[in-house]
């Protein structure tokens, strides 16, 4: 499984698994909760959330389900929320392409993450083939 | 016999000195040896006592001097904190909003935008929109020389929200700076309204309103039965 | 199969010419779909003209919700009925475009009553054809 590492200062917010449409749900929902609590405007909290979102869809849908990290703590001195979504699905052929802005519309495994990419403030994606996708965004109050 | 006797007083003059010098370096400013014989050892007695003068002298105005310095910068803290709050209020009050009549808001833009500037522009605008319920705004650019790349999106980004809320905002008053600006972002340009003056985005929201209000009249006489819902 | 059972279904309501879509409820995928289909049949069983969608409760919209709703647009004008999105939230317009998703050809408006009025104009001018 591919790993992402947590720095230690930051605190664990939630962990949950996505295993069904209601799993996705319940994060974002989850992911709105801590964006207000880390006191962030109503227009960044809809940004990560509506983010979130759209990496949760890819995880559901292309990487047979998958699990979400939810942690806060300070980066580059400002508080901040950290999501990390893990599975272990076929992973992304072609990482660049993916990434790349022509992939907005369409349905496919990768796209709807340039979107998201422009949503946050920090975005960080490994793939492997057969090996699955780890995807870390941030966004800081 | 004499001899013995001075050496005795000597020693103690000599041990109250010691004293003396051991409290200054303790703490104490205002230990001095004092000594009212007038001998030999008078004279040095009356220089340490110079000596210790000049010395808590000095420390007593590098006190003054720190205390001073803390308090500029406690006063400077609360300054900055004073000018952070102003700085966040300005933000607020220097782009305000206002509706002029029926159904049009108008945001005059003045001064340098910055990114952040921006933002916040935008979303005071489309929360007042919604506020209102106002379907036409104007964006009144005449004020603002130049933008940058990321400010002219955030313009874009206004307008095309805008519409998505069901509103339209007309930009006006765009130097020809930032019409290069505009137009090397490769956007498409006919999905933006733009007037070149205020005046003339006015006139164009009075017309609107006008044909909106026409249609409106239109619609409720034509077909009287559809509204008996 | 009981999950079904469970789903939530968004009510329909229909008043005159028009269906109201009122929706509370932040909706996965599958639910967003099923909804695309029952108002596409409340279209076809009623023969309404246009079709109002309130999404003004709703704090986010995703990249699927919106194309959902552009979807629905677009199905719901073959089936000779208009749709108007209604009372879309500052935050997910802005997001929206952020995510490049900016529905064109899409009819929106501020609330229920401009939304009514489109619709009214639509139709009327579709009626004014005819003459």
């Amino acid at each position: 499984m591919l790993q992402l590492t947590s720095d230690s200062t930051w605190e664990q917010l939630g962990k949950h698994p996505i295993e069904t449409e209601h799993d996705i749900v319940n994060v974002r929902q989850f992911i709105r909760f801590y964006a207000k609590g880390l006191k962030m405007g109503i227009i960044d909290q809809t940004r990560i959330t509506t983010a979130v979102s759209e990496l949760l869809r890819n995880m559901y849908n292309y990487g047979g389900g998958g699990e979400v990290t939810i942690e806060k703590g300070i980066v580059d001195e400002k508080n901040t929320l950290i999501v990390t979504c893990v599975d272990q699905g076929p992973g992304i052929e072609n990482l660049d392409l993916a990434m790349s802005d022509g992939y907005t519309s369409g349905n496919g495994m990768g796209f709807g993450l340039p979107g998201a990419k422009r949503l946050v403030d920090r975005f960080e994606i490994k793939s492997e083939t057969n090996k699955g996708t780890i995807v870390r965004v941030m966004k800081w109050k | 016999m004499s001899e013995t006797y001075n050496i005795e007083k000597v020693k103690e003059r000599i041990s109250h000195i010691e004293d003396i010098l051991a409290s200054v370096a303790a703490g104490d400013m205002d230990a001095r040896v004092n000594s009212e014989t007038e001998d030999d050892l008078s004279g040095i007695e009356a220089a340490i006592d110079l000596l210790i003068d000049d010395l808590t002298d000095e420390l007593k105005q590098r006190e003054k001097m720190q205390k001073e310095v803390e308090d500029k910068l406690i006063k400077i803290q609360e300054q900055q904190k004073t000018i952070f709050q102003q700085q966040a209020d300005l933000m607020e009050l220097s782009s305000p909003v206002s509706k002029v009549w029926d159904n049009t808001l108008i945001l005059p833009v003045i001064g340098t935008l910055d990114s952040q500037r921006t933002q916040i522009m935008m979303e005071n605008l489309l929360e007042k929109i919604v506020e209102t319920g106002c379907t036409i705004s104007i964006l009144d650019i005449t004020g603002v020389p130049t933008v940058d790349t990321q400010v002219a999106n955030h313009l874009l980004k206004t307008v095309t929200s805008a519409r998505l809320l069901g509103a339209e905002c007309i930009i006006s008053g765009i130097s020809p700076a930032i019409a290069q600006t505009i137009v090397h972002l490769g956007i498409d340009l006919s999905s933006i309204r733009t007037k070149a003056t205020l005046q003339d985005a006015m006139i164009y929201a009075m017309k609107q309103n006008k044909l909106s209000e026409n249609v409106k009249l239109q619609t409720l006489f034509t077909n009287p039965d559809e509204n008996e819902d | 199969m009981n999950t079904e059972l469970h789903e939530k279904r968004i009510p329909i309501i229909k008043i005159g010419n028009f269906l109201i879509v009122s929706i509370q409820v932040d909706m996965h995928d599958k639910l967003a779909i099923q909804l695309q289909s029952q108002i596409l049949e409340e279209i076809e069983k009623t023969g309404a003209k246009g079709v109002l969608i309130d999404i003004s409760v709703l704090e986010m919209v995703d990249s699927f919700i919106g194309r959902m709703l552009s979807g629905m647009a677009s199905m719901a004008s073959i089936m000779d009925a208009a749709v108007v999105i209604v009372g879309m939230q500052p935050a997910v317009a802005i997001t929206l475009v952020e995510l490049g998703l900016e529905m064109p050809g899409v009819d929106t408006a501020l609330n229920m009553e401009k939304g009514m009025e489109m619709l009214e104009r639509r139709i009327k001018d579709e009626d004014y054809k005819l003459y």
